[in-house]
């Protein structure tokens, strides 16, 4: 199992610095010049030269490389072209905002999905079946941008039991975790009966059924346990990408998250949050993408043993 | 390696989730008035701002020398000014002025501190170009006065004093205002405690002011309506304003502005950079259409840069008719009909009501003759290209103009980017020299005649067709009162503004 963790994370630091450098060289293929997005449209050239030599754009780019590489292993991400501010601050202030999200959309999805596939997969082919997998579809196929606000007209106005949007409280995040977790929960319910079907026509399920074990006991401590793993990666997956920052999800509430400010840092040019925010979200696919690796190690002796020999 | 069994697992899934949802729990509603914006400012320092938000917050946070009168004319705010020559003005602060937020008195010293500070090509502040091109150097004389001597003579000098004034002892251990500003403006900073949440407080009254960003307009009216905010202003597509118009508790004003939407051309492309064509766009708009059904007729029609009711403004210029008949008359020596059509591009914005109105602006010009093929792209790129000069028509806005010099930023040969805003490149002579002969002027009143003849001239000449002034609109809930609305679509009005 060492020699399995050790060679994971081998590759997630070659990710890292993969990603690292593509994201380094892909803001400065971007068109437009933070220079004049500091000094505006008039600046004169003089003052946009001594601007660039202080900021260091002046420098070759392999020069620049190094130091973009010296400042990420002193955790120094730089200052944000406008606000002035450290963007490692301001990282750090919206971080919690998208994990709190991120987590609550997850909740939500594993709530959701696992009666739903569960139920599906035991009663299949009947009407149960077909709701569950009706719900999932409706789950998929409705955007964000379109449910958070449908969601809100139901839950805000008229009702009035939650607030619109923003993040004043735990009923805030009721709606956007809702909408995040709705399209989760119906990729996941899908998935779940998908495997759950496989497992359970499999031999050693029927010996438990053999040896007189309920059907409950047959599915959760058996058909589940090994219906889990590709459940576990695109759980992974997807909390990859919800940590990332949901970036439709976090507009249409104002959730102050990685999404947005990602977003705000692109329409405002400032190319060095954007570089920071996108490298944020890499690395925590890279990280939870890592994590899952590692989860499936633990729960399936093949992979390990696999990968050992 | 310890056993995991499924309800292991199972419990740690929705502990992790639930541990933070716990922690998530934010401060609760303080009873402020809350204002919905479209975008957070970017920074509180005045030096340093340039966007409409910050800009007009700053001028809640900080006093500055001058304002604007309702003619854009420079007034007296925090000093009233003598012209001792054309190139000796000398700034007298006001003797009753409000302290900085700290209990420190502005004095002259904070003045030429801040103004020292944006000159000083290190600080890479994006004002000191304007400064930096008039101010020769600054000297105090007591407290109260002020001289600033120029390099050349500026009889617009007094309107470049617009800045925020900081205190100088905190310049100089560089205080961080982006986050932390500290003024001698109507309202100091609570808390910024997100990006999202901005928190001040009226100084004489203790009234609590929250702004609140709200990206969306549609989730910005729920939560108006909802009450989760108070007010906002602008940023509302048309048919959300009329949505909102119909809603009990909720009052709409509006106020006309300044801020001058048009569409530009390039003019040395082949077909573009001709008049008979240009001619035939300006005439093929039916600008009253748009206003009425597109616009909510929260905008009116303009015919110059300028709006009629600014000091240079040119009221007497004609409007502009619609006449699609003149042209196709005029298109069709050139051998274009709607049968076959003269092809052009057209660049904008992807804000969707932008592209709305780029595709209202198609649809007419097809009728003329004009097949107009739309590219729309994010404002980056959209705004790169139309510096680059990559474009054949755009549509932008101008907003927030109070100096008259815009004009040579705008039209003078000199000006084509980088070193100006003449996106277009349009080279006309007598374009530069109205604009030459208005800056040499002796007087305003010579200066606004000679604006005014520019601006008759430019309507000749068509480097761009002028479109409209949007109005501003105020939303609030039925216990907001005393908001004014201002023409350059400020926030002063929360000087004045109450909960009932």
């Amino acid at each position: 199992m060492l020699s399995f963790v050790i060679s994971r994370l081998l590759s997630a630091l070659f990710v890292i610095f993969g990603v690292s450098c593509l994201v380094f060289f892909l803001i400065h293929l971007v068109p437009g010049d933070p220079v004049e997005v500091m000094l505006g449209e008039s600046s004169q050239p003089a003052d946009r030269e001594a601007l660039r030599a202080a900021l260091g754009l002046d420098q070759p780019i392999l020069v620049q490389l190094m130091n973009y590489f010296n400042g990420l292993l002193h955790f120094d991400l730089g200052e944000s072209l406008h606000s002035k501010r450290p963007i490692a601050d301001m990282l750090m202030e919206r971080i919690p905002a998208t994990a709190t999200l991120a987590a609550a959309g997850l909740l939500v999805a594993v709530i959701i999905a696992f009666p739903l596939g569960i139920m599906a997969a035991m009663k299949k082919d009947t009407a149960w079946d077909s709701g569950a997998m009706f719900f999932s579809l409706f789950g998929i196929s409705i955007p964000n941008f379109w449910m958070g606000p449908l969601l809100i007209l139901f839950f805000s106005l008229w009702l009035g039991w939650l607030p619109v949007s923003g993040q004043s409280g735990i009923e805030s995040l009721v709606l956007p975790a809702l909408t995040l977790g709705t399209a989760l929960a119906a990729i996941l319910a899908r998935m779940i009966r998908a495997t759950l079907l496989e497992v359970m026509g499999e031999d050693y399920i029927r010996t438990a059924r053999a040896k007189g074990l309920s059907e409950r006991a047959v599915i959760m401590n058996h058909g589940l346990k090994n219906a889990m793993l590709p459940v576990i990666t695109l759980l992974g997956l997807q909390l990859g990408a919800l940590l990332g920052g949901a970036m439709i999800t976090e507009i249409v509430f104002s959730w102050p998250g990685i999404g947005q400010l990602t977003i705000d840092a692109i329409n405002r040019r400032d190319y060095p949050v954007v570089q920071a925010c996108i490298l944020l979200i890499s690395l925590t696919y890279v990280v939870v993408n890592t994590l899952t690796d590692l989860v499936y190690a633990w729960m399936d002796p093949r992979i390990r043993l696999g990968n050992a020999q | 390696m310890p056993h995991l069994t499924g309800k292991h697992f199972f419990a740690l899934l929705l502990l992790l989730p639930l541990s933070l949802l716990l922690a998530s729990c934010a401060a609760p509603d303080n009873g402020a008035l809350r204002f919905g914006l479209s975008k957070m400012p970017v920074t509180l320092d005045p030096r340093f701002s340039t966007d409409a938000t910050s800009s007009r917050i700053n001028r809640l946070l900080y006093q500055r020398l001058v304002d604007f009168d309702a003619a854009s004319m420079p007034a007296p705010s925090l000093a009233t000014w003598q012209k001792l020559s054309p190139l000796h003005y000398r700034f007298t602060l006001a003797s009753e002025r409000a302290l900085f937020s700290n209990g420190e008195r502005l004095t002259s010293e904070d003045v030429k501190a801040t103004y020292a500070f944006i000159l000083d090509a290190e600080n890479a502040s994006p004002h000191r170009l304007t400064l930096a091109r008039s101010i020769e150097r600054i000297e105090t004389r007591g407290d109260d006065v002020i001289d600033f001597i120029l390099k050349e003579a500026d009889l617009l000098f007094p309107g470049r004093l617009g800045i925020g004034i900081l205190p100088r002892a905190l310049i100089e251990s560089q205080h961080p205002f982006n986050r932390s500003p500290l003024g001698s403006g109507a309202y100091q900073l609570v808390a910024w405690p997100d990006d999202t949440h901005l928190r001040l407080k009226r100084r004489s009254d203790d009234l609590l002011l929250e702004f609140i960003e709200v990206t969306d307009p549609n989730v910005r009216v729920l939560k108006l309506m909802r009450g989760e905010i108070d007010m906002m202003q602008n940023d509302l597509p048309p048919e959300l304003i009329r949505y909102l118009s119909n809603e009990s508790g909720i009052t709409i004003t509006h106020g006309a502005g300044s801020n001058f939407a048009y569409l530009g051309f390039n003019m040395e492309d082949e077909f573009t950079g001709v008049q008979q064509v240009r001619e035939a766009i300006s005439l093929a708009l039916d600008r009253d259409s748009i206003i009425q059904y597109v616009l909510g007729e929260s905008a009116r029609p303009a015919n110059a840069l300028l709006s009629p009711d600014h000091w240079a403004g040119a009221p007497a210029l004609h409007q502009i008719a619609y006449d699609p008949a003149a042209a196709k008359s005029l298109l069709m020596p050139l051998g274009y009909t709607p049968e076959n059509p003269l092809h052009l591009t057209y660049k904008t914005s992807s804000d969707p009501f932008r592209l709305r109105l780029a595709t209202v602006i198609q649809q007419q010009l097809a009728e003329v003759g004009i097949k107009v093929e739309l590219k729309s792209y994010d404002w980056g790129t959209f705004y790169g290209d139309i510096k680059a000069g990559r474009f054949q028509m755009y549509s932008l806005m101008w907003v927030g103009i109070k100096l008259p010099d815009i004009f040579r930023y705008v039209f003078h040969s000199t000006a084509v980017p980088p070193e100006g805003a003449n996106r277009g490149r349009f080279i006309d002579a007598e374009t530069d020299r109205l604009i030459e002969a208005a800056e040499a002027a002796n007087t305003i009143e010579k200066q606004s005649e000679l604006y005014q003849q520019l601006q008759h001239h430019l309507v000749q000449q068509l480097p761009f067709v002028p479109l409209w002034y949007e109005d501003h609109v105020f939303i609030a809930r039925d216990h907001v009162s005393g908001y004014t609305i201002a023409r350059d679509g400020n926030y002063d009005g929360l000087l004045d503004v109450k909960r009932q």
